[in-house]
């Protein structure tokens, strides 16, 4: 009972400290993009244009108006779940949060997914011969998949499947001749929900080079964090306890030592999920997914203010949902958890 | 192992399905490009991308052929001039739907004309010169003009200025739209996303048909997806001029072989350099003249773009009215050394000038580092050159700050017309001296003004003909004279086709045609 109020207690701290961590991160935000060099009214009419139109523009974008007001304004605005419009394309900043959003968590996802089948396979493979060549081949790939530049590596990636086999498109999220499915903004749900199978495969053809990439670059941090938690829980007392019974080696490892392992990967995927929340930038560009990373970083070289303070905000709250939505996870796993 | 196994068999099925699928999709022609499209509301549009679309969405009044005549397009005849050249009536054609059903008419073009002076981006364009504009007629639109304007018909080419169906932009009358757009070109909107839009044949357009069964653009972020793009066959046309060099020079490669087709459109971006002519060192005239003389743009165009970027020598391009091929000098290491010398440099003493780029364009900052190893090797003991990148939109804010002895920049003039280009850079409407206080020359960095240049500017949007011409050949003699700019090269648009589609064709404006692009179900 004593661990459950505490848990509940801590749940509760968080999530009432959420919205000062979210006000804290708004200002931040709006302060950081008011004092950065750079005008938007120069990103929109470009240097030379007349001073008039100039006035007369900044005063319809409210940029006239004192710093204080601007932001009485906006989070004013913020209050009432009114992110704005993109100064830019005047386009509900929500509206492309919710087209742009999906994109990348859809690819957060299935790469999050790949990324763990095959970082644990080859975490769990070196296991029955520790310091054998099949575990330091594991190793070696654990190390070399985290150390591998992005960029780089999505660049090889997109040139030998796309450019040289042309097996997959180069980039974009949809075929350019077919109609995106409508619905919830994540293509492979909707086009599945919508049995429209031209929809899934054209979708499928699109994710399958970023995710992959994605995949692979976070595949090492399973591999090696299962490596070394599985090791460790291999030599402890309990896993000798069992072996001491009398218990198979394969029982022993899948029953005692291995959800003992997997115990800090949670916590891994946890972080990395936040992380993904945000978009994987580099990913986006080469491949030009239209994720919300793609869509923050074109936003901040526009100076477009409300998109990147609509964008931010959103994603500062839902990594703050999923970093309590995990700590909640593994506490309710791990019994040795106090708070 | 089973328990893996039978969680792998599923990502390593799929992979190979996906990949087993057609390749694309077919219908239409699939052009890609870089440029994002944000929006599709004339009033908003500002960008290359969003101009393009546009111009396969809606018609301008009139249009400017490949070969720079101007042709009327949603009028009937170029605009006729009242006696004081203040009034313009421009009659308009009489067989012409949206893409709603609506008629288009005079009405329809006032609605378009004033929403566009009331909400446009650009509107400072119109504002600028048109006082009010009415329907004259059911058909006849009249513009008041604040001043005799001689390139009217130029400006009222540019595709912003696109007339919209009143009927569907009713409600956004006074604000921006972000609905589909609603126009009267040879094709309407199917479907619309920042990053890709597919347009479908309007089959109650006024004009010749399209020659293909639709059109999807797409965008893609870079140079390696857009070259592999049309190298693996995924799309059909490829537009750009922001290709890196190696990738232009493998498809040019490419189209000389046959293997793909290239066109090249006319060029409306000028590259040049600000030089700020207030302060010192570049106050001193005879400085700027020497900077002028050691730029050797066609070495520098060679290593630079290998050659993909034409030298250029003048503030405009060369297929404009008023061009001076030859107005700025070449490069001639030995007078910039003279002049040096009388500046008194070159005996011991050197000169260090600042030289700032855009570190946001790949292009700026290889020209930046090759200028400044050529006059190393060729002027090294009279001027070295301190490159420093600052990214785009920071260099901009603070260009009209005077904080740039010399920054490079483009300019793309928003209609293709001698003022466009001039204007801007050279305008000033307040000065003491020749230092320009405000307008377009403090904007643009350099600062500065000629005594009788801002009326000689006014005077050359006024009048027309051999006139107009002798005097914009005049106004370029005496900046190159002064050069508080020098340019640097010319950026002309390229496409790339697959042979099936047939030779991309630009328009006068720089625009490809996209109607004209041969291609439909396969």
């Amino acid at each position: 009972m004593s661990r459950r109020s505490d848990l509940l207690r801590y749940v509760g701290a968080r999530l009432a400290l959420a919205p000062v961590m979210l006000w804290l991160i708004a200002s931040l935000v709006f302060l950081l993009l008011r004092v950065a060099p750079g005008d938007p009214i120069d990103a929109l009419l470009g240097p030379r244009a007349p001073e008039a139109a100039r006035t007369a523009l900044r005063h319809q974008l409210g940029l006239d108006l004192p710093l204080l007001q601007q932001y009485g304004h906006f989070l004013s605005d913020l209050l009432h779940g009114n992110l704005g419009s993109s100064q830019n394309s005047q386009q509900p900043v929500l509206e492309i949060i919710r087209t742009s959003l999906p994109a990348s968590l859809e690819l957060g996802a299935v790469a999050l997914l790949l990324a763990a089948v095959l970082g644990l396979a080859v975490g769990f493979s070196g296991i029955a011969r520790p310091e054998g060549r099949l575990d330091l081949a594991g190793r070696l790939f654990g190390i070399g998949t985290y150390a591998l530049p992005p960029f780089w590596a999505a660049m090889v990636v997109q040139l030998i499947f796309a450019v040289w086999l042309g097996w997959l498109p180069v980039g974009g999220r949809f075929p350019a001749t077919l109609l995106p499915p409508g619905g919830s903004g994540f293509y492979l749900l909707d086009s599945l929900l919508a049995g429209n199978v031209q929809q899934l495969a054209g979708s499928l053809r699109h994710l399958v080079l970023p995710s992959a990439t994605l995949a692979l670059l976070l595949s090492g941090i399973f591999t090696n964090a299962l490596r070394l938690n599985l090791r460790r829980a291999l030599s402890s007392d309990y896993v000798e306890a069992a072996r001491s019974r009398g218990l198979s080696e394969r029982r022993v490892v899948l029953r005692h030592a291995l959800p003992n392992a997997l115990l800090p990967v949670l916590t891994i995927t946890g972080l990395t999920v936040a992380s993904l929340i945000g978009g994987a930038l580099l990913i986006e560009i080469t491949y030009s997914w239209p994720g919300i990373a793609f869509r923050l970083q074109e936003a901040i070289a526009q100076r477009d203010y409300p998109l990147v303070q609509g964008i931010v905000v959103v994603v500062a709250a839902l990594v703050v949902t999923v970093t309590v939505v995990v700590d909640l996870l593994v506490a309710l796993l791990d019994p040795r958890i106090r708070f | 192992m089973k328990a893996v196994a039978a969680l792998l068999a599923p990502a390593l099925i799929a992979a190979p399905l996906a990949a087993c699928q057609p390749q694309r999709p077919a219908a239409g022609v699939i052009v890609a490009s870089r440029n994002r499209v944000d929006s599709l509301d004339p009033a908003k549009a500002t960008r290359t991308g969003q101009m393009q679309v546009l111009s396969a969405l809606g018609d301008p009044l009139y249009a400017i052929e490949t070969d720079g005549r101007i042709t009327p397009r949603l009028a009937t005849a170029l605009p006729q001039l009242s006696g004081d050249g203040l009034r313009a009536r421009i009659p308009l054609r009489r067989d012409v739907r949206f893409h709603d059903g609506s008629r288009f008419d005079a009405a329809a073009m006032v609605f378009s004309l004033q929403r566009f002076m009331a909400i446009g981006t650009l509107a400072y364009q119109v504002t600028g010169r048109v006082a009010a504009v009415r329907a004259s007629g059911p058909y006849e639109i009249e513009l008041q003009l604040k001043r005799p304007f001689a390139p009217l018909p130029r400006l009222l080419s540019a595709i912003f200025l696109t007339p919209v169906s009143p009927s569907a932009y009713r409600q956004d009358a006074r604000r921006p739209s972000n609905r589909p757009f609603v126009g009267t070109g040879p094709y309407r909107i199917r479907f619309f996303s920042d990053q890709q839009q597919q347009l479908t044949p309007w089959t109650g357009y006024w004009g010749p048909k399209p020659a293909n069964s639709g059109i999807s653009l797409v965008t893609l972020s870079n140079s390696t997806a857009l070259f592999g793009a049309l190298r693996s066959g995924e799309v059909d046309v490829l537009l750009s001029s922001s290709l890196e060099i190696d990738h232009q020079q493998a498809l040019h490669r490419d189209a000389r072989a046959g293997r793909l087709r290239e066109a090249v459109g006319p060029a409306m971006e000028i590259g040049f350099l600000s030089l700020l002519s207030d302060q010192p060192p570049l106050q001193d005239q005879r400085l700027r003249r020497a900077v002028a003389y050691s730029l050797d743009r066609r070495t520098i165009s060679e290593r630079v773009s290998l050659g993909l970027r034409p030298p250029l020598r003048e503030l405009l391009p060369p297929s404009l009215p008023g061009s001076l091929p030859t107005a700025w000098p070449d490069y001639d290491p030995a007078r910039a050394r003279a002049l040096y010398r009388q500046a008194g440099y070159c005996n011991g003493r050197r000169l260090t000038l600042p030289l700032s780029f855009r570190s946001d364009i790949p292009s700026d900052r290889i020209f930046a580092l090759t200028w400044q190893a050529q006059l190393k090797r060729d002027l090294g003991d009279c001027a070295t050159l301190e490159v420093s990148g600052i990214e785009s939109t920071t260099a901009y804010a603070q260009l009209d700050k005077g904080v740039f002895p010399m920054i490079q920049l483009e300019w793309v003039g928003d209609y293709p017309d001698a003022e466009n280009y001039l204007t801007p850079l050279l305008e000033c409407t307040k000065a003491r001296g020749e230092h320009c206080l405000e307008g377009g020359s403090a904007l643009s960095g350099s600062f500065w003004s000629a005594s009788g240049l801002q009326d000689e500017l006014e005077r050359s949007s006024t009048i027309d003909g051999p006139a107009r011409l002798e005097l914009l050949r005049r106004i370029q003699e005496r900046t190159a004279a002064a050069s508080p700019y020098l340019p640097i090269w010319l950026v002309a648009p390229v496409a790339w086709s697959r042979p099936a589609i047939g030779t991309p064709r630009f328009d006068g404006s720089g625009r490809v045609v996209l109607s004209e692009l041969r291609g439909g179900q396969r």
